[in-house]
C-alpha cells in the first residue's frame, strides 16, 4: 500500500502561488488520482516518483520510506523501483523500441535481457515495431512502448501521467482495456493521472479527487462522481453521471441497445458493439426528470425507481444524488424542491430519454 | 619546411583536440547540470582565453609553467625538464585556447537535452553515472562532436599563445600558422600560400561539418 501525507509550497516571484497539500492512500488495483488541470496531479506524482522532494511529510510504499522529513529521509529515485509512464512517452530517441524496453530490464545476462524484453512486448503486442525508432512509431505503438519499458524494470508501483491523451479515440479506448489488463497481470498497483471522468470510472477501482492541490474526496468511482457528497467535488468532477456496464441486449427495430449497468437496466440509443462488450454512459444531471409518480405514458425509454441520499444547494440550482441501483445525480431548480417535497428518503422516479444515454469515447 | 610543420601540427592539434575534447565536455556538464556558488564565475574563467589576446593568454602560461612559473618551478626542480619552447607547449597553448569553445558547445549541448530523458532513466533504476553515458551523452552527441570539430579549427589556427609559450623553432615546435608568418617574412611567398590554402581548405570542412551536425541535430 502507497501511503502519502505531504506538503509542498511553490512561490513565483516571493509571493505563495501553489500549494499542495496531499494526503491519501492507494491499495492494490488501479487507483485513479482525478482533478482538473492544475490541481497538483502530476506534481504529486513527480514528488512520489522522487523528482521534487516535499517541504515536509512522508510517502511510503508498504515498508519502504521513500521520503520522511521527520527523519530526513529521502530515497533516491533510482532505489524507489518506481515505474513512470509519461504523458508524452519521453521514449529515448536514440535507441529502437526493443532498446528502450531492454534499457531498464535488471537481468543476469544479456540473453536473459532480450528475452524478457521480448516478452514485455509481446504482452503489449508490439512485437512487431521492436527494431523501430520512437520517431517511427505511431503515438499509440509509442505509449505501449513507454509502458513496456516502465513494466521491464520490474517495478514496485507504476505511475502514469495522463498516458492516454495526446491519443486518438479509438486508439484510447483500446489502450485503456489493455492497462487495466495489465494491472490485473502484475498484480502491482497503478497510480493513474487523469481528467477524464470516463477513463476515471472505466479503469479506476478506487478514485482520489485532487483540487487546488487538495484531496477532497477519495472513494469508489461510481460513488464518487455520481453522488459527490460535497459541492466541491460536485464541481471538480463535473456534471455528467457515468456509468460503466455491458451491452445485454438489441433490439434494432426498435431502435434500442439495453446495457447493464451498476444495478440498471438501461436504453440506449441502437449501437452497432457486440454483445457483452464493456461500455461506458454518459448522462448529463439536467437530462434527467425526477417525479413523484410512477409516470408510464411517456416517450422517455428509461423510467427508475430510486431514493433521495441527499440534497446538494448550490446557488440557483440543487443537486440531488439519488440512490436506484446505481447512484445518479440530478440537477434540479430549487423551486422543483419545494413543489415536490424533494429531501433524503423521499422515494422519487426517474424518467430519462435513450437518446440521453450517451456512450463516452 | 612546410612538410615538419604540417607533421608538427597534426601531432599537436590532434593532441588537443582529444584532451579539450574529454576536459570540456566534464566541464561543461558540471557548468549545465550543476547548481553551485560560483558556477558562472568559473564559466567566466574559463571563458576568458577566447578574449584575451592570445599573447596575454601566452603570457599568463609562462608565468604559470615557465622554468620559474609557479607550476613550472616545482616541475623544474624536481625534474629538470622544462616545458618552454617543447613541442609539448604548442599542445598545451592550442588546448588552452581551444578550449572556451569546447566548454561552451558542450554546456549547450548537454543543456538542450530535456531533463525528464534523464528522470525516465533514473526511474528505470540507472545511476546517474550510466544515465550520464547512455542517455545524455548520445543525446548530446551531436553538439558535442560539433564542438569538438570547431575546438580542432580553433587548435589548428594558434599561433600567439604558441609562439609566447613554445617558440618557433622550424622542425620542433613550429606549426604551420607559425610557418606562414616564417615563410612570409623571408620572403617564400609560394611556401606561404600553400600553408594558407591547406589551412583554409581545412578551416571550410570544418564549418561545413559543425553547420550539418547542428543542422541535423534539429531534426531528431
Amino acid at each position: 500500500m502507497l501511503s502519502v501525507d505531504i506538503k509542498k509550497d511553490f512561490e513565483t516571484n516571493g509571493r505563495m502561488a501553489f500549494s499542495l497539500r496531499a494526503h491519501f492512500t492507494a491499495d492494490r488495483g488501479i487507483t485513479v488520482l482525478f482533478g482538473p488541470s492544475g490541481a497538483g496531479k502530476t506534481t504529486l506524482l513527480r514528488a512520489i516518483a522522487g523528482m521534487v522532494a516535499p517541504d515536509e511529510g512522508k510517502i511510503q510504499l508498504d515498508d519502504c520510506v521513500f521520503f520522511d522529513s521527520a527523519r530526513s529521509t529521502n530515497l533516491a529515485m533510482q532505489k524507489r523501483r518506481v515505474g513512470f509512464v509519461f504523458q508524452d512517452y519521453l521514449l529515448f530517441p536514440h535507441l529502437t523500441a526493443f532498446e528502450n524496453v531492454g534499457y531498464g530490464i535488471r537481468a543476469e545476462s544479456e540473453k536473459a535481457r532480450r528475452e524478457r524484453a521480448r516478452q514485455i512486448l509481446g504482452l503489449l503486442s508490439i512485437g512487431h515495431a521492436s527494431d523501430r525508432y520512437p520517431r517511427q512509431l505511431s503515438g499509440g505503438e509509442q505509449q505501449r512502448v513507454a509502458l513496456a519499458r516502465a513494466l521491464g524494470s520490474d517495478p514496485a508501483i507504476l505511475l502514469l501521467d495522463e498516458p492516454l491523451s495526446a491519443l486518438d479515440v479509438s486508439t484510447r479506448l483500446r489502450l485503456l482495456e489493455e492497462i487495466i489488463n495489465l494491472q490485473r497481470k502484475s498484480a502491482i498497483p497503478f497510480l493513474y493521472v487523469t481528467h477524464s471522468p470516463a477513463d476515471a470510472v472505466r479503469a479506476g477501482d478506487s478514485v482520489t479527487v485532487l483540487s487546488e492541490g487538495e484531496v477532497i474526496r477519495q472513494g469508489k468511482p461510481s460513488d464518487v462522481f455520481n453522488a459527490p457528497s460535497s459541492l466541491a467535488v460536485a464541481h471538480a468532477v463535473g456534471t455528467e453521471n457515468i456509468l460503466t456496464g455491458h451491452v445485454a441486449r438489441h433490439q434494432a427495430e426498435e431502435g434500442l441497445t439495453w446495457v447493464d449497468a451498476e444495478g440498471c437496466r438501461l436504453a440506449i440509443t441502437h449501437c452497432q458493439l457486440p454483445l457483452s462488450s464493456p461500455v461506458t454512459i454518459g448522462i448529463r444531471s439536467e437530462d434527467i426528470i425526477v417525479s413523484c409518480q410512477r409516470i408510464t405514458a411517456t416517450s422517455a425509454r428509461n423510467l427508475l425507481q430510486g431514493t433521495v441520499t441527499h440534497v446538494l444547494r448550490d446557488g440557483p440550482e440543487v443537486h440531488l444524488l439519488i440512490a436506484c441501483g446505481a447512484n445518479l445525480k440530478v440537477r434540479v431548480t430549487p423551486q422543483a424542491v419545494e413543489a415536490l417535497g424533494l429531501r433524503p428518503q423521499t422515494t422519487v422516479y426517474l424518467l430519462i430519454k435513450a437518446s440521453s444515454c450517451h456512450i463516452l469515447a | 619546411m612546410i612538410w615538419p610543420a604540417f607533421k608538427i601540427s597534426l601531432v599537436v592539434v590532434s593532441l588537443a583536440t582529444v584532451v579539450v575534447g574529454l576536459s570540456g565536455t566534464a566541464f561543461g556538464f558540471l557548468l549545465a547540470k550543476r547548481d553551485f556558488r560560483g558556477r558562472e564565475l568559473l564559466d567566466s574563467v574559463l571563458t576568458l582565453p577566447m578574449v584575451l589576446p592570445p599573447t596575454v593568454t601566452g603570457y599568463y602560461l609562462i608565468l604559470l609553467l615557465g622554468r620559474r612559473g609557479w607550476l613550472g618551478r616545482p616541475i623544474y626542480e624536481l625534474t629538470g625538464w622544462t616545458i618552454a619552447f617543447t613541442w609539448e607547449a604548442a599542445v598545451v597553448a592550442a588546448a588552452v585556447m581551444a578550449f572556451p569553445i569546447m566548454v561552451r558547445s558542450a554546456r549547450a549541448a548537454i543543456a538542450s537535452v530535456d531533463p525528464r530523458y534523464e528522470m525516465a532513466s533514473f526511474s528505470l533504476g540507472k545511476s546517474g553515472f550510466e544515465t550520464f553515458f547512455r542517455v545524455t551523452l548520445p543525446l548530446a552527441r551531436r553538439g558535442l562532436v560539433a564542438g569538438t570539430v570547431l575546438s580542432f579549427a580553433r587548435a589548428l589556427g594558434e599561433f600567439g599563445a604558441t609562439l609566447m609559450l613554445a617558440g618557433n623553432i622550424p622542425g620542433r615546435t613550429q606549426t604551420m600558422p607559425l610557418a606562414v608568418y616564417e615563410a612570409f617574412i623571408s620572403g617564400e611567398d609560394r611556401q606561404a600560400q600553400i600553408l594558407s590554402v591547406v589551412l583554409t581548405f581545412t578551416s571550410i570542412v570544418a564549418i561545413y561539418a559543425t553547420n550539418a551536425m547542428t543542422r541535423q541535430s534539429r531534426t531528431v
